[in-house]
């Protein structure tokens, strides 16, 4: 079917007809992102009843406008508790958390609200453009290609996050180990369980989540009596005008918004890469082309529309392969196919060729989910940020009684909270410490996706290691791996060896 | 205290968790000593890379104890001493919380939870405490038990009030 401006139109004017399921789908979203424990694909699982009995293109805007909405809501928390709600937001916690400690959670959330929308506006609607293009970028990307992707996710996670790379590297890789415990792949014989049932399925995520980002963090700061450096008296109450005024002033970072949601998007087109990874790809991109890369971590803006729209980015991405090829990107993507599937829509081609009213109506149902948030998302940010004057002595409670519980919902095994709890010890150890809680938690999701990928190539191989050097994609991301572990080295050597000319020079002339 | 000594970094705490990664690393190639090589591939690769950078560290770490550079103080790792006992009491209380919510259920531990959090970390006056506490509990209990059909663990309160309506 040829599709016309006319057409777009149409899918436009009819997405907009929507908006009366579109409006409460965005504050679920919202809240399933903003909670620990209560990601997209929980909240529509917990809902699927709900979206059976609607129609199938009610139930798919529904499903997208909630996933878009989680995905901004994940940045909420990560800003004002140092706590990202998804694993996607983990990357905003570097530079939001300090703006809230400077007393700058307005700005941060300001920043963070219209990155996300028009991050998640300019992907969809770029997608709409080019998405048979896009589906084609899966067909590329092997076993190979993907373990190099995530092996050059997490050194990227590693040497950012960390202000010592080893350190960031020991985190990284012990959270593989740690992802990589549980049932084997080929023989399915438990590993590293230390023989507990509860863990022959492997470290559950979302205690993962919830204990190194929430637990850690409350117990971290009960250190202090408040959040804000100095105390409340620096958050004063923020007016109206001052929250427009913050919300017009993020605009002013359009480009870098405009060209990380573009790498979200790509990055969410590849099947299990991920909103984290897309998150702090963009993070350290921005930091790299950056003409002051000394400040990221210190609480700058960009340190949080970066990743914020690359997050929002991916939402689009993960998507696509699932309506061009019939391959889910992501878990929200499955369970959308779980939905299209009890409906007997078709996936892949046939979708484009017996329903492209539908393939393309779920993209056109994004754009216009991420436009009405704008109405419906920006008006909070002036009482959100009051968050951060509530005494840290009723806030660490909080987040422990309502996020631990949290962990008990995937699986409904009080098994779980424990593992939260473990996880918090490990988290406040790695904090205090210098091992970024990020970096650990980023290689517990990467662990079984990366072994799943390199057992593949593996296999396919002949058992022959060379495989994983055999293509030329794979040979590129090889050398931006090692660049990206060997170049903030060489960088720092030439800074500090500059700065030793300057004082030399310094005390020849003061001589 | 001398300068000297002050002027040293104390890595003690910095050493857990390499050390302990370092621990669950022979741990996890002892678990898959058996398995055949295909098996054991990935894991001992894993396991392989984390002691290497283990080595590495420990490599730096004797290096700088070495040179004096690092001390194997604990430095800050617990935090100011004035609130240790409170934020200890309160650390307790998670556990102990984790502990009762298979038996009592959701409402009623988070109920028990914060009220006692709320006292042991200094919050007064201690009947405030206990009705943000109650209050805090209910509103919980209605959002994500009642309103979102969250599979929470159950409990009296939770089975009364489903008797009850």
């Amino acid at each position: 079917m040829d599709f016309s401006l006319g057409s777009f139109a149409d899918l436009f004017a009819h997405a907009f007809s929507l908006w009366w399921i579109i409006i409460p789908a965005i504050f679920v979203g919202i809240i399933a992102g903003a909670v620990p424990g209560f990601a997209a694909h929980n909240t529509i699982i917990i809902l699927l009843p709900l979206t059976l009995a609607f129609n199938v293109e009610v139930a798919l805007t529904f499903m997208v406008a909630l996933y878009c909405a989680s995905h901004l809501g994940g940045g909420i928390p990560a800003i004002l508790v140092n706590i990202p709600g998804t694993g996607g937001a983990a990357a905003t916690t570097l530079d939001g958390y300090q703006m809230t400690k400077k007393g700058l959670a307005v700005r941060a959330l300001a920043v963070s609200f219209v990155a996300s929308v028009l991050g998640g506006l300019i992907s969809s609607l770029i997608t709409l453009v080019a998405l048979p293009a896009l589906s084609q970028v899966g067909y590329y990307v092997h076993s190979v290609e993907m373990v190099v992707i995530m092996l050059f996710g997490l050194a990227l996670i590693a040497s950012i996050a960390a202000k010592d790379m080893l350190k960031g590297l020991i985190a990284g890789v012990l959270g593989l180990l740690l992802g990589a415990m549980g049932a084997d792949h080929i023989y399915a014989t438990p590993r590293g369980t230390f023989g507990i049932l509860e863990l022959f399925d492997g470290i559950p995520l979302v205690p993962a989540l919830i204990g190194l980002f929430a637990v850690s963090e409350a117990l971290v700061m009960l250190e202090e009596k408040s959040i804000v450096e100095g105390g409340t008296a620096n958050v004063g109450k923020v007016t109206w005008g001052e929250t427009f005024h913050e919300i017009f002033g993020a605009f002013r970072h359009w480009w870098n918004i405009t060209w990380t949601s573009i790498l979200g998007l790509l990055i969410g087109v590849l099947p299990g890469a991920g909103a984290s990874i897309a998150a702090f790809v963009a993070y350290q991109q921005t930091q790299f082309f950056s003409k002051h890369p000394e400040r990221f971590g210190t609480g700058i803006p960009e340190g949080v529309s970066a990743p914020e729209s690359a997050n929002n980015g991916v939402t689009t991405g993960t998507l696509v392969p699932l309506l061009a090829i019939g391959v889910p990107g992501g878990s929200t993507a499955a369970v959308m196919m779980i939905v299209l599937q009890f409906h007997g829509v078709p996936f892949g081609p046939r979708l484009f060729v017996e329903q492209p009213q539908l393939a393309y109506g779920v993209i056109v149902s994004m754009a216009v989910s991420y436009i009405l948030m704008i109405f419906t998302i920006f008006p909070m940010v002036k009482y959100m940020s009051r968050i951060t004057v509530i005494s840290t002595l009723y806030l660490a409670p909080f987040i422990c009684a309502f996020t631990l519980v949290g962990a008990f919902v995937p699986r409904g095994f009080l098994f779980d909270i424990g593992i939260a709890l473990a996880f918090g010890v490990l988290g406040f150890v790695a904090r205090k410490t210098g091992y970024h809680v990020a970096a650990i938690l980023i290689g517990v999701i990467l662990g079984p996706l990366i072994e799943k990928s390199f057992l593949l190539a593996m296999r396919i191989s002949g058992n022959d290691p060379m495989v994983m050097f055999s293509s030329t994609i794979g040979n590129i991301l090889w050398v931006m791996l090692v660049a990206t572990l060997v170049l903030p080295y060489v960088f720092k050597w030439r800074r500090e060896r500059r700065a030793g000319l300057e004082h030399d020079r310094l005390v020849e002339s003061e001589g | 205290m001398t300068e000297a000594t002050n002027r040293k970094k104390a890595i003690g705490a910095d050493l857990i968790i390499p050390l302990a990664g370092a621990a669950y690393a022979v741990y996890y190639v002892w678990s898959v000593r058996d398995f055949p090589i295909e098996a054991q591939m990935s894991g001992m690769i894993l396991a392989g890379m984390l002691l290497f950078l283990v080595l590495l560290y420990l490599v730096r770490i004797g290096v700088g104890l070495a040179a004096g550079r690092y001390g194997m103080g604990l430095g800050d790792f617990l935090g100011p001493k004035e609130t240790r006992v409170s934020r200890g009491l309160f650390f307790v209380l998670v556990l102990a919380s984790v502990y009762a919510i298979g038996h009592f259920g959701f409402t009623l531990t988070t109920f028990g939870f914060l009220a006692l959090s709320f006292v042991v970390l200094g919050i007064r006056p201690v009947g405030r405490a206990i009705l943000v506490a109650a209050i805090a509990a209910l509103v919980g209990w209605l959002f994500f038990v009642v309103l979102l059909g969250t599979r929470f663990p159950m409990g009296p309160f939770e089975q009364l009030m489903q008797a009850v309506f």
